[in-house]
């Protein structure tokens, strides 16, 4: 109880940025999951964790543009101060969705393959930014780049929050397009439902997502609650909704109590939540198997 | 003197700079029903996404009238992971009628109740699609199909891979749907035996030339053998077209 309490008066922030964190991979996991784009979540965060990495060369002054257009002091905002990193990390996400999504009308080169050159291009490209970067020490960017759940502070947990609620918010209002398009999507077009428009949407949310989740929560996190808490659910669930429930629940309620016992063990968070929730699915899934 | 309802006037089709049919003329009629046929590669796929506006001819017009087109894909490329029940299915073929924000109304539950009970699966309603069999599936898919309400009904190969029980009462289905129901049905198969056993017109495709016409007046030797480049016995016994290779195994 001691350690508990001592969590929560040292690191409130990380603890709910963490369980809004694993709400949202778990959320958009069930979609990428469904849609067998499973590599676009890894080649995702990579592609986020390079943007991050592109801001440290600090070729654009972003935050000095929309300072100026909005009149903002940057010395006394904290949102500023860290807005350039989250910028960069979005910009390349939605970048990449956005080349990603008009993929499916070219019969070259495989969809699989497409994600597996923007995964390595991402890594190439930030170990040459960290290179090329003015900042001293290449083993401490690499460590901002990889972002860590105890590091969550206000405005982080608050950008994450907002971008979860628009994400759900969005998904709930058009749960008929995106539903149908992410079916059978050649219907849905046949249909009248426009589904190059509405498969944008889903990737731009899903690229959204997993940007900012992999800027303050770190890759592997990211990559693993998009997989693991979704797998779950599909496992589990009988109904839709099931699957809904036990996919958000396991990747909210995993991230804290693994803080905990990052905590007493004195390990990484990040790590020790994938390692739990990844505990999970082996006893889901042989319970599934016994049960079954 | 039925009306035209789609009307291809010198239509090129292909991808990108791709043609892989040139110049095709022809009218679909209220109440066709057309069987398109052809080997692999001769464009049977990229006329059926031309003719949904999936895909926008190279060169020529189209000219559809105002109508609802209710599209039965083929069954493999939808294998869903999730749970959807044949209900859920089914009702996606409402959601293009609802508007941008609009939700499921009792009047959209009615009209799928009726489309499974009209193709006889309103007993698997509650089941999962994704633990369905492949003639169970391919019903469900016809059910969505007719939930549009619509009055051209296109079929991409809706017979393959299915024991021969399911077979022939997915094909029976098919045809009640176009006699009693009175829809124009397109139906898109390899299988050149089904499609001229129950259509009216047939549309040969073959690499950069097609032909289209009544079942009688298509269907003989000669154009089979131009089709396919292989020789087959064109017969009618007892009313039905048996269609032969002319080859000895």
């Amino acid at each position: 109880m001691e350690t508990i309490q001592q969590l929560i008066e040292l690191f409130p922030y990380a603890i709910l940025g963490s369980i809004v964190a694993g709400f949202i991979c778990a959320f958009l996991g069930i979609f990428v999951i469904s849609q067998r784009v499973v590599f676009l979540g890894a080649s995702l965060t990579q592609v986020s964790v390079a943007g991050v990495a592109f801001s440290f060369l600090h070729l654009i002054n972003i935050e000095g543009f929309f300072a100026r257009i909005f009149n903002i002091d940057i010395e006394h905002n904290i949102f500023f101060q860290n807005f350039e990193p989250a910028f960069f990390s979005l910009a390349f996400a939605i970048i990449c969705v956005l080349i990603f999504s008009q993929t499916y009308r070219q019969k070259y080169i495989t969809q699989d393959g497409i994600l597996g050159m923007i995964f390595v291009i991402s890594i190439a490209l930030r170990i040459i930014f960290i290179q090329k970067s003015p900042a001293a020490e290449v083993s401490e960017i690499e460590s901002i780049l990889k972002g860590d759940i105890l590091f969550i502070g206000q405005t982080q947990f608050f950008t994450l929050l907002a971008v979860t609620v628009l994400t759900v918010l969005i998904f709930v209002i058009f749960q008929k397009q995106l539903k149908f398009v992410t079916f059978d999507p050649e219907t849905a077009m046949a249909h009248g439902i426009n589904s190059r428009f509405w498969l944008l949407i889903f990737y731009l949310f899903v690229g959204m997502g997993i940007s900012l989740t992999t800027r303050f929560v770190g890759d592997v996190f990211v990559f693993a609650f998009l997989i693991i808490p979704s797998s779950i659910g599909i496992l589990i669930g009988k109904k839709i909704s099931q699957v809904f429930l036990v996919s958000v629940l396991i990747g909210a309620i995993i991230p804290p109590i693994s803080l905990y016992f990052a905590f007493i063990l004195d390990v990484s968070s990040g790590p020790t939540a994938v390692v739990l929730a990844f505990s999970i699915f082996v006893i889901a899934f042989i319970s599934k198997k016994i049960f079954a | 003197m039925n009306n035209e309802i789609i009307e291809f006037s010198s239509v090129s089709i292909g991808y990108g700079r791709k043609r892989i049919l040139e110049n095709i003329n022809f009218s679909i009629l209220e109440n066709d029903f057309i069987g398109i046929v052809g080997p692999n590669g001769s464009g049977k796929t990229t006329l059926l996404k031309t003719l949904l506006g999936n895909l926008k001819p190279l060169s020529g017009e189209i000219t559809r009238s105002k109508i609802q087109f209710g599209y039965v894909p083929q069954r493999d490329i939808v294998q869903p992971l999730l749970p959807y029940t044949v209900h859920d299915v089914v009702m996606m073929g409402r959601y293009s009628l609802m508007g941008i924000f609009g939700n499921p109304k009792n009047e959209d539950g009615k009209i799928v109740n009726e489309c499974l009970s009209h193709v006889g699966i309103e007993d698997l309603k509650n089941q999962r699609y994704n633990s369905l069999s492949g003639g169970q599936r391919q019903r469900t898919l016809i059910a969505r199909a007719l939930a549009v309400q619509p009055r051209i009904l296109i079929l991409d190969e809706p017979t393959n891979g299915m024991d021969t029980p399911s077979h022939y009462s997915l094909l029976e289905l098919i045809s009640q749907l176009h006699d009693e129901s009175k829809l124009t049905i397109i139906i898109v198969s390899h299988l050149l035996t089904d499609v001229a056993n129950i259509v009216k017109r047939l549309m040969l495709l073959e690499k950069d030339h097609f032909q289209v016409g009544n079942i009688e007046d298509i269907l003989s030797e000669d154009n089979l053998k131009k089709t396919y480049s292989s020789e087959f016995n064109v017969s009618k016994i007892y009313g039905e077209y048996l269609i032969s290779s002319k080859k000895k195994v």
